[in-house]
């Protein structure tokens, strides 16, 4: 079993997303231990890209911040490199096609697999654009975590056929950022992914309270959280550990209820 | 484009084209290698992806065995391959409610010209059956029915049939290895055929969020039927000729022709559109495809204000509600032209994310366009994003150069020796290209903004200093960093400020075709100034820059020839910018 499928087995998984290099490099270091420790199922490690077109403005934010305070993907290859010695659980890039591509496919999945990256998310590389990375990806055997909007559709089913990893189910419209409520008809999305796959699926976009994340739990097999995370580095700086801890820990528990 | 794969006779094959999705398979009812039984079409019928479209190919058969296997639907199109003719046509169309290709097995040409009138819903060119060879391709140069190209088409030269341009291409013994279909094969030329649609060469593609796909499908499929629709087209050019001003002048220069001694200078005159710019053509066209795709709503980007104030135009014409997306940095610049947006009753929202400018105007937008596709459309200012933005916005600029073109040869009974526009994202360039591509001996020659010049940092010269990257939903030349960051780029001209081009540009200059120079602010100001001295021309500081690069080839060029300048703006909103450039502050 790959670490993605047993991220999955027998619970419900908690993917909280950080950006490498917000406010620093040691800093994501230390924040993901955090979250381990604290119960995440699987870490989203955002590479930050300049023009974030799918991010919502805290998340634009903390890339910029992150590029201005000298973050490179060699540099968070490094990271991983360095986490991977002590943390089993999957860890999944999730950045934008241009930087992958500049670093040259093959390199860039070869580091992956070298540090111990498991699958990738490329929201600005949709299904018709897959073939990119196909290829290199198989290779070195990342999988490659495929999206599904509420305005996917007849989409669905073919997004879902060649589904790996997981399923990165968007809650609503729009970009990254939190929402109040959630509307969109997800248990339908996820009862049609679930007659062609047995891939498991995973809600973002929007999430931040307890409450919500035990909502979704229950429609689907994982819930995704991001801007709620980077809101509180926001806030807290280079002293957020607690304050992650102590929030990836009371989502995770909403969920096991 | 589509893709048929012919001659599938084993079950296998039929998952193979399921995995590959071609458009339409074929199943030879005729006597071949390839023949089926009734039966066993029916069974493979029976398992294909119903979204694949079974055609029956048949060689002068009995027509009511025909009718027979349409009747069980087993084939949704009827291919006859034989010696038919149309009253065999007619007859089956009697007996048979499906959709009738006739195959025309090429000669030397004249079958091609015969058949055009035939009464069969499609028409299908091949060299022979089913044997491999090509026929001279360039016979087909100039038949407008939709048809079929078949005949030898394989991995080796597929591209050459795809810049055909035919409806469908139908491979049979192409995706074969010893005479059975090669999975491989066949996965490998259904991407390609279905690649090359939504791109130039290796440029293009659509590299967009999953929440934006199914919108920019459907604008695909809108923008196909309205662009040959004669009631879109006749508002259109109504709207163009009524309310924009079209056809634009082809001004001749004499005083410049005089002044720089060599070629005959043309201005082409967009500056002289309603609005001031060629950015109208565009919007007009875009703006009335929202309202017939049934959207209320339209927003755009803007860098200078040129195409948000087209825009705004376009919407309080057509009565759409309008929403602007510019930069903060660019709503100080140009304030005029957002008070301008206003009056015309669009809301403007100054972006504060990023730089502040275009790019981030462009993210903005896409962003906004995420949240709303119902009842909005994004109408992208120039030939790039996602496809099919590249060729509808390409499309509506065209109307430069089809009027350029008759005007040149009306006024010097021959085509130009170049023909030269400024680019950015690249609209009013591919405007004034697009119909002298197939004029290989007119140069084209696009005019890059190399601001403070290349050796420093600020310059937008995505061609000559940028790499091939994905961004803004393409594949193209952008400004970048090594790690792929995007760069912030700069130019006197807010509408060259821009750190990419559109992906058609990038093929043009893989290829050779155009050509990509560059031209600082120092050149393009002072160009902005002798054009205002010698022809009383004050042409926006953009359109400047193609004429600072006339500045330095008309003399070198014999004066029996011509070059055509676009000017594709005018200069009015420059005017306080090119003051304080030469040191003078002026107030309103």
């Amino acid at each position: 079993m790959n670490r993605i499928e047993s991220a999955f087995k027998n619970k419900k998984a908690f993917i909280p997303f950080i950006t490498a290099g917000y406010p620093n490099i040691n800093k994501t270091e230390d924040f993901i231990y955090k979250m381990v420790s604290a119960g995440a199922d699987l870490i989203e490690i955002g590479i930050p890209f300049s023009d974030p077109v799918a991010e919502g403005p805290v998340i634009q934010e903390s890339s910029q911040k992150a590029l201005a305070a000298g973050t490179n993907l060699d540099k968070i290859f490094d990271l991983v490199k360095k986490v991977r010695k002590t943390v089993n659980i999957p860890l999944v890039f999730m950045t934008y096609v241009n930087p992958v591509f500049r670093y040259g496919y093959d390199n860039f999945f070869k580091q992956c697999s070298v540090t111990g990256i498991d699958g990738i998310i490329i929201p600005d590389l949709p299904f018709e654009e897959k073939n990119e990375i196909s290829e290199y990806a198989k290779k070195y055997g990342i999988k490659i975590v495929s999206l599904i909007a509420p305005t996917s559709q007849q989409r669905i089913e073919d997004i879902a056929k060649e589904a790996e990893g997981f399923l990165y189910v968007v809650s609503s419209m729009g970009v990254t950022g939190e929402r109040n409520e959630i509307k969109t008809d997800l248990k339908s999305i996820v009862d049609s992914v679930k007659k062609v796959t047995s891939v498991p699926t995973a809600i973002g976009f929007g999430i931040h309270s307890p409450q919500q994340a035990n909502q979704m739990s229950k429609i689907s097999d994982g819930v995704i959280v991001g801007s709620a995370i980077i809101k509180i580095i926001k806030q807290h700086g280079t002293d957020a550990d607690s304050y992650i801890y102590d929030y990836v820990k009371s989502m995770k528990d909403s969920m096991n209820n | 484009m589509k893709i048929k794969i012919c001659g599938l006779f084993r079950e296998e094959d039929i998952d193979f084209v399921n995995e590959a999705k071609p458009d339409f398979v074929g199943f030879v009812f005729a006597e071949s290698h390839r023949q089926v039984s009734k039966e066993t079409a029916k069974k493979l019928k029976n398992k294909l992806d119903k979204n694949i479209l079974s055609v029956g190919v048949f060689v002068n058969e009995n027509i009511n065995k025909i009718a027979e296997i349409c009747d069980e639907n087993i084939i949704d199109f009827v291919q006859l391959h034989g010696d038919e003719d149309d009253k065999y046509i007619s007859d089956l169309k009697k007996v048979c409610n499906k959709k009738i290709i006739k195959a025309v097995k090429v000669k030397n040409g004249e079958e091609i010209v015969r058949w055009r009138n035939s009464q069969a819903d499609l028409l299908m060119f091949d060299a022979g059956m089913g044997e491999g060879k090509t026929f001279d391709w360039s016979l087909l140069k100039s038949f407008i029915r939709p048809y079929f190209l078949a005949g030898g088409i394989n991995g080796n030269n597929v591209e050459q049939a795809i810049k055909l341009n035919p409806y469908c291409i139908d491979i049979s013994s192409g995706v074969e290895t010893n005479k059975v279909k090669d999975k491989n094969k066949i996965l490998n030329i259904v991407r390609r055929v279905k690649m090359s649609n939504t791109r130039f060469g290796i440029y293009g593609g659509q590299y967009i969020p999953e929440t934006l796909m199914n919108e920019i499908k459907n604008l695909e499929k809108q923008y196909e039927y309205y662009k040959n629709n004669p009631e879109f087209t006749d508002e259109l050019n109504t709207l163009l000729k009524n309310y924009a001003g079209r056809p634009s002048l082809l001004y001749y220069a004499e005083n410049m022709t005089k002044d720089l001694g060599g070629a005959k200078i043309y201005l082409k005159r967009e500056d002289l559109n309603h609005t001031g710019s060629h950015k109208i053509n565009n919007v007009l066209g875009q703006v009335l495809l929202a309202k017939k795709m049934g959207k209320t709503r339209v927003i755009a980007e803007t860098g200078a204000g040129q195409h948000g104030v087209a825009t705004a135009t376009a919407a309080a014409l057509l009565g759409m509600e309008c929403e602007i997306f510019m930069g903060e940095e660019d709503t100080k610049r140009q304030a005029l032209n957002v008070y301008r947006m206003k009056l015309l009753g669009a809301k403007v929202n100054a972006v504060t994310s990023g730089t502040k400018v275009l790019k981030d105007a462009v993210n903005e937008a896409m962003r906004e366009w995420s949240k709303r596709v119902n009842d909005t459309h994004y109408v992208l200012g120039s030939v790039m994003g996602p496809h099919p933005f590249p060729t509808i916005v390409r499309d509506f600029q065209s109307v430069i150069s089809k009027e350029a073109k008759q005007q040149i040869l009306e006024y010097e009974k021959k085509l130009p020796y170049a023909v030269v526009a400024c680019v950015g994202g690249g609209s009013n360039a591919m405007g004034m290209f697009y119909n002298f591509i197939e004029e290989k001996n007119v140069k084209l020659i696009g005019c890059e903004a190399a601001g403070k010049g290349l050796n420093t940092d600020k310059h937008a010269a995505s061609i000559a200093k940028g790499e091939i990257g994905i961004f803004h939903g393409m594949k193209s030349y952008f400004c970048q960093d090594k790690y792929g960051q995007i760069a912030e780029v700069y130019s006197i001209s807010a509408g060259l400020d821009y750190p990419g081009i559109g992906p058609e540009h990038a093929y043009l200059h893989d290829t050779g075709r155009a050509e990509y120079i560059s031209i600082t602010d120092e050149e393009a100001v002072s160009a902005f100034e002798y054009l205002a001295r010698t022809e009383g021309i004050i042409c926006a500081i953009e359109s400047a820059h193609a004429v600072a690069h006339v500045r330095k080839i008309a003399p070198k060029i014999d004066k029996s020839e011509s070059i055509i300048v676009c000017l594709s703006g005018r200069g009015d909103k420059d005017v306080a910018a090119i003051a304080r450039y030469r040191g003078e502050e002026i107030y309103e």
